[in-house]
């Protein structure tokens, strides 16, 4: 759920992605062309599970790579949120997007009642079950973990020797807290700080989903710990702490793809776990400080990645 | 019908009127950063429009960069102050939201001061002057009475934007009764948008009411009473 709040950024970002498929469209006809040469193998259409940047990095790297293995690729990257990019996936608009564990398996898992939890594997299993029912297939999930991360400044981190969620417990009653607007009725947030770790801070200040209003309370000291997401560009670029999650609150989010096994053949199974393999959280923070600051274009970004991994060999 | 009910339960229960993020407190917010705003607009605004009427100098220049206060969104205004606010210590949500506020409200304070001051009859003016009347008296005792209705219609329209537009405050953080609109929309609770939308339009409206009356109040009597046929008031 929370993932689909960070396309709030705007019509902007739509709009550019908008642009992006457009022009991709186009080239796809000479894709198209292309693997004619080679031996032809059937249309994928890659999607997102929703428009931000590190899933759109990642979507580029899945149509990629299937199109340099002689794929015919379409891509449909400017999808709003889960709740329209789930229905696609099952419809057959889209054949394969790449999703965060704990989030896909809190949507598709609302009506068995099925929760996420901190365990990569636990939350993977319960996805099969209920994915396979609907004829589709998650496939192996990579390391790199996007969850909530509970944040200090390297001064507050050094300042009273935090490292660890928990060191927090005993001095939360000095400490302002500040996250999304809906932090005080999630899990993750308020009250599971205080249910697990028995965090009661001396305020709340409601902020943006790990954007920039956070990045700017927490770097102005109007609040001393900040709720940011484990693969944000900011925390390196800022300096800023990440605190072990010791008693494992947040939902394990790793970046995994799911498609449709009647459109995504074994081949192109093997071709997505590879890229899987490769991920990482570091590797894909960094990807996403190439387009969120340096401003490059999310498929030169995956291209560039690929290639340095021998990907497209 | 079913979310007008849901939305007067809201209303009914205690716990979304106390305490200090309930009605009570985040209207008594609300109503502090907007007089807070106007006034500091009118601060600006009033003696700035009355010099201007006054004199009839300088008024393309000054209505033109006030209102380029119009011309900028609010909402750009509060993301440029907010990187400087919490650089000097001013902290979060209040600050930004003045200043965009007051930005806000001295445009339309301004215009209708020096417009009512300006479109007072010159013969008028010049009738004061032959009574001997200094600049000061005339501004005083003519211009200011005379002006008077159209610098209140100035404050109505000034206050009722400001009162609307307060409620970005709680995108950067603050308090007010935009908290229950975007909060609302982080836990997709369409019961306490409703609300938080009909707390603000309610706000406003009586705004628009309050300044309707001292409007009333403010105009002269010669100039409220219906021109009679034959008494020649309007030539």
């Amino acid at each position: 759920m929370r993932r689909t709040r960070r396309t709030f950024l705007g019509a902007a970002v739509i709009a550019l992605s908008l642009v992006l498929s457009a022009c991709q469209s186009g080239g796809d006809d000479n894709a198209g062309d292309d693997s004619g040469k080679k031996e032809s193998k059937g249309t994928i259409t890659v999607g997102v599970s929703a428009a931000f940047a590190e899933n759109q990095i990642v979507a580029e790297m899945y149509a990629q790579v299937l199109e340099h293995h002689g794929y015919t690729v379409k891509k449909q990257l400017s999808i709003d949120s889960r709740e329209i990019s789930q229905p696609s996936l099952e419809k057959g608009e889209i054949d394969v997007k790449p999703e965060y564990l704990g989030s896909l398996l809190t949507f598709v898992g609302k009506d068995s009642g099925a929760t996420a939890s901190s365990d990569a594997d636990k939350n993977a299993e319960a996805i099969d079950k209920i994915l396979e029912a609907k004829g589709l297939k998650l496939l192996d999930h990579s390391e790199a973990n996007d969850t909530n991360a509970i944040v200090v400044t390297r001064k507050t981190a050094d300042a009273k020797k935090l490292a660890k969620v928990s060191d927090l417990t005993s001095i939360a009653g000095q400490l302002t807290f500040g996250g999304p607007p809906e932090c005080p009725s999630r899990p993750f947030c308020i009250p599971g700080l205080k249910e697990k770790y028995g965090i009661e801070f001396k305020s709340f200040k409601p902020l943006d989903v790990g954007g920039p209003l956070t990045v700017a309370a927490l770097e102005g000291d109007e609040v001393d710990v900040a709720l940011l997401f484990s693969t944000s560009s900011v925390i390196s670029k800022k300096g800023f702490v990440v605190l072990e999650d010791d008693k494992a609150l947040q939902t394990a989010e790793n970046i995994a793809p799911v498609c449709n096994p009647k459109k995504v053949d074994e081949e192109a199974q093997q071709l997505l776990n590879d890229v899987s393999e490769k991920l990482t959280t570091s590797n894909i923070t960094a990807l996403n400080a190439e387009v969120e600051i340096d401003k490059k274009d999310p498929a030169d970004v995956a291209k560039a990645f690929l290639e340095k991994e021998g990907l497209l060999d | 019908m079913e979310l007008l009910s849901q939305v007067f339960d809201w209303f009914l229960a205690p716990e979304n009127l106390n305490g200090p993020s309930g009605v009570v407190a985040r209207l008594v917010e609300h109503m502090q950063i907007s007089a807070l705003a106007v006034c500091l607009g009118a601060l600006v605004g009033l003696p700035l429009g009355l010099v201007i009427g006054h004199t009839r100098k300088g008024e393309f220049v000054v209505a033109s960069v006030a209102n380029l206060g119009r011309a900028i969104p609010s909402f750009a205004i509060l993301a440029i102050a907010l990187p400087f606010t919490i650089r000097a210590g001013l902290g979060l949500g209040f600050w930004p939201t003045v200043l965009a506020l007051w930005l806000l409200a001295i445009p339309p304070i301004l215009t209708n001061t020096y417009v009512g001051v300006q479109v007072i009859d010159p013969d008028t003016i010049e009738a004061a002057k032959g009574m001997g009347m200094s600049e000061g008296q005339i501004l005083r005792k003519i211009e200011v009475p005379l002006a008077a209705p159209l610098i209140v219609v100035g404050f109505r329209t000034a206050a009722v934007q400001v009162v609307a537009t307060a409620t970005l405050a709680a995108l950067v953080a603050w308090g007010g009764l935009g908290r229950f609109i975007i909060d609302g929309f982080a836990i997709r609770d369409s019961v306490q948008i409703t609300a938080g939308a009909l707390l603000v339009a309610a706000l406003a409206v009586s705004t628009e009411l309050l300044f309707g009356s001292i409007q009333k109040i403010v105009t002269p009597k010669m100039l409220s009473a219906p021109v009679q046929p034959g008494q020649g008031a309007a030539t």
